[in-house]
């Protein structure tokens, strides 16, 4: 009798918290980063306990939203690590390693955010530019190829995104004059399908956004390096585009130099641009539109929109019609000293002398941005759109620079001395960017967010805390320090009725769940 | 062959110590100064005088003043501190920093015109600077350690952090004040400032922890808990001056 009440027990669990996986980097294509697993709620959050810890013994920042499927999990590490985990106890099971080009240069470490999976086959991109295929139980590699050449100053670190059979990718590099792309290529073969250029050459509609008979263009930037979504009714790809080259001089390429600090919706067949909007015409200020692009629907004017949000790194919320790209909302969540406001059109309205000058010029937000490429997350249940923020401003400094291929071609700096930049926590309502709360945090944040059922949102910081936030008030529920910075993401999943809270924190993974 | 033996045993040597192609080269600098603002200035400042790291300024480094050393300083960093090697930047580059920093130090300061003997007395007497800050393992430890300052930083700097010490702010040593239940305020100098604790050292050297929830009140304010020395005669901050600058690290532990 007292093993059929434990067992009845158990069933009663696990009806309510059926196993769950996470199977993109974003949780759903439409990149929410939301568990629908409410286990872990007001009522217990401060029973979370530790449940393992797997220390990857790899230098560097660790960057990856794990992905969990049947009894495994999968993580990616820096310097070309990943390894599978055993879902029960955080064990490895496999280890993938491959050793980093000694020549790489690469501007913001030798990173990667995460794997891509589909059926059995894992995918994730090497930092010299490669894109490789492994078998999920061995590790084994399928198939690698080269996206590009890391000679020229291409690098890769973002989270591939799986669109039916093909593997989309997105490549870094704008710091050393390169010319941006986002790829697909064949899923079981590795052959690539189609490339889009994210920065429009001559001829090319957008390429009378560039000095004309200058090689700007080729060196005009706008890298991929943040994992896009993908709305498989409209058959379209968003993907954020990062900064023009050189960052900080923008008198070698006049123009508003499309499609960088862009959102661009492409084709999922045939990787055609159907619509893009620019946030940061000419941008001078290295504001990346590399933030996550998030798929969900609001109400405006009255009527029911499929839209897409976007924190922005120049400070400002956006929310676009995802069918067409024409501007919903555009809101300011942290101090901006560089546009009065965003016309209706979408086009900022300028304020003059916040260009970067040789002996250096205040502005805001920071170089970092207000929100940076850190996941954010959107509850259903409170109807709420979560990032982080960097609240403060930078010194910019512009310098010319003469481009030499594959060196460091950013026209110059940003630098805080002196300003004391902090950061938040903003929750916005996503129909219109009205800040609905703010937690604010002693310095800029360093990690990514994940909103939960249970009515958190769960999040980490550069001083190594890990801690839930109530998802409608933004108090402070639990923390724990974890002993490293936490930049990744927190992902969820739930095995035999308990549910999992996972992040990374300096160079391991920690996963909690209720005693 | 005498002679020649002995030219050879010179010119040998001399024709393996590296040279900097770019010495001098107006265009190469100017190359440099951008590279030195991407990568260097998070730790040495834009300006190159240091903050994070010493000031390079100054024509004296803590690993050797030849332009071999700052060479091998780039491309190697130096282990045990946070100065990360710069392989990835390749020899020219490399070149190049060194050539830009060279280029900062052609502004040489004129040396102070106290006396050290007179300047150590008024650090550990009258100044009571050696309450707080530590030189060679003798001193206080709530401010920064002055061991080596002379090597980290410009006469004129330290003449401005003595008279005014909120100028530049030497990073992490920001004042924190707390407010506990019990309404008591206590202030120190940081040691954490987290978003859910603080720990700091107030100037009798306890060290204070506290848990946000504990507290009424939990402040950080971008200031010195360093007084300024505006009482000194010229003559007492000339010599206070000389002593800093002397201390180079070469202090009995």
């Amino acid at each position: 009798m007292k093993h059929l009440s434990v067992y009845l027990w158990a069933c009663l669990a696990w009806s309510q918290t059926p196993d769950t996986d996470w199977l993109h980097y974003g949780r759903n294509l439409s990149g929410w980063r939301y568990s629908e697993l409410s286990q872990i709620n007001s009522s217990n959050v401060n029973e979370l306990t530790l449940e393992w810890v797997f220390q990857t013994n790899v230098p560097g920042k660790l960057e990856t939203t794990p992905l969990v499927k049947d009894n495994v999990m999968y993580i990616t590490a820096a310097e070309n690590n990943a390894f599978a985990l055993d879902l029960a106890t955080g064990k490895q099971i496999w280890k993938y390693a491959k050793e980093v080009p000694r020549d790489l240069q690469a501007c913001c470490g030798l990173v990667n955010r995460g794997f891509a999976m589909l059926g059995d086959t894992l995918f994730k991109v090497n930092v010299e530019a490669t894109l490789v295929a492994l078998d999920s139980k061995t590790g084994n590699v399928l198939w690698e190829t080269v996206i590009d050449d890391y000679r020229k100053g291409y690098s890769a670190t973002v989270a591939p995104l799986v669109v039916k059979d093909k593997v989309v990718v997105g490549i870094a590099g704008a710091e050393f004059g390169t010319r941006g792309f986002i790829d697909a290529y064949d899923a079981r073969t590795g052959k690539r399908a189609w490339r889009f250029w994210t920065v429009a050459g001559p001829g090319e509609f957008g390429g009378e956004s560039w000095p004309r008979d200058t090689q700007a263009f080729q060196r005009g930037g706008g890298s991929t390096w943040v994992t896009g979504t993908y709305d498989p009714e409209l058959n379209l790809i968003y993907w954020g585009t990062g900064n023009p080259g050189p960052d900080m001089n923008g008198d070698v390429r006049p123009g508003d130099n499309l499609f960088t600090c862009s959102l661009v919706a492409l084709d999922g067949d045939t990787g055609k641009r159907k619509w893009h909007f620019q946030y940061t015409p000419h941008d001078v200020h290295d504001w990346d539109a590399t933030e996550d692009p998030v798929l969900l629907d609001v109400v405006h004017e009255g009527r029911k929109v499929k839209a897409v949000a976007m924190a922005n790194r120049n400070g400002f919320y956006y929310a676009l019609d995802r069918t067409n790209g024409r501007l919903l909302a555009a809101k300011a969540y942290t101090k901006v000293s560089w546009a009065k406001d965003i016309d209706k059109n979408g086009r900022p309205i300028l304020i003059p002398g916040q260009d970067p000058t040789p002996d250096g010029n205040v502005a805001c937000p920071g170089g970092g941005g207000g929100h940076n490429w850190q996941p954010t997350a959107y509850s259903p249940q409170t109807g709420l759109y979560y990032f982080t923020s960097s609240d403060g401003c930078h010194t910019y400094y512009m310098t010319n620079q003469e481009y030499v291929e594959g060196q460091w071609y950013q026209g110059s700096t940003f630098n805080g001395e002196g300003l004391y930049p902090k950061g938040s926590i903003v929750a916005v309502d996503p129909a219109t960017g009205d800040t609905r709360w703010r937690w604010e945090m002693v310095s800029p944040p360093s990690g990514g967010l994940m909103a939960t059922a249970g009515g958190f949102v769960f999040g980490g910081d550069p001083q190594g805390y890990f801690f839930a936030l109530d998802a409608k008030t933004g108090k402070p529920v639990w923390h724990k320090q974890l002993g490293g910075t936490v930049i990744a993401g927190p992902m969820s999943y739930s095995r035999n009725g308990r549910q999992f809270v996972t992040v990374a924190a300096g160079q391991s993974v920690f996963t909690f769940a209720l005693k | 062959m005498r002679l020649f033996c002995w030219l050879l045993g010179f010119l040998l040597p001399a024709a393996l110590v590296a040279q900097n192609p770019f010495a001098g080269n107006a265009k190469e600098i100017d190359v440099g100064r951008g590279l030195f603002r991407i990568a260097c200035t998070p730790c040495h400042g834009i300006r190159a005088q240091g903050g994070r790291g010493p000031d390079l300024t100054l024509g004296i480094y803590n690993n050797g003043n030849k332009d071999e050393d700052l060479f091998r300083v780039i491309q190697n960093g130096v282990p045990g501190t946070e100065m990360p090697g710069y392989t990835r930047f390749g020899d020219d580059n490399s070149w190049r920093l060194v050539a830009y920093i060279r280029s900062l130090t052609l502004r040489q300061e004129k040396p102070s015109q106290g006396s050290a003997a007179a300047g150590e007395t008024l650090f550990w007497g009258k100044g009571a600077c050696g309450q707080c800050h530590k030189v060679g393992g003798r001193g206080g430890p709530m401010g920064p350690d002055l061991t080596r300052v002379g090597r980290k930083r410009s006469l004129a700097y330290l003449r401005q952090s003595v008279v005014d010490p909120n100028a530049d702010l030497t990073p992490g040593f920001f004042k924190i004040t707390v407010v506990t239940k019990e309404r008591r305020t206590i202030s120190g100098v940081q040691r954490n400032f987290d978003n859910f604790s603080t720990q700091f050292m107030t100037v009798d050297g306890k060290l204070h922890s506290f848990q946000r929830e504990e507290l009424n009140s939990c402040e950080r304010e971008f200031t010195s808990l360093m007084p300024p020395y505006r009482n000194l005669s010229e003559a007492e901050l000339n010599d206070l001056l000389a002593y800093l600058v002397s201390l180079r690290g070469e202090v009995a532990q």
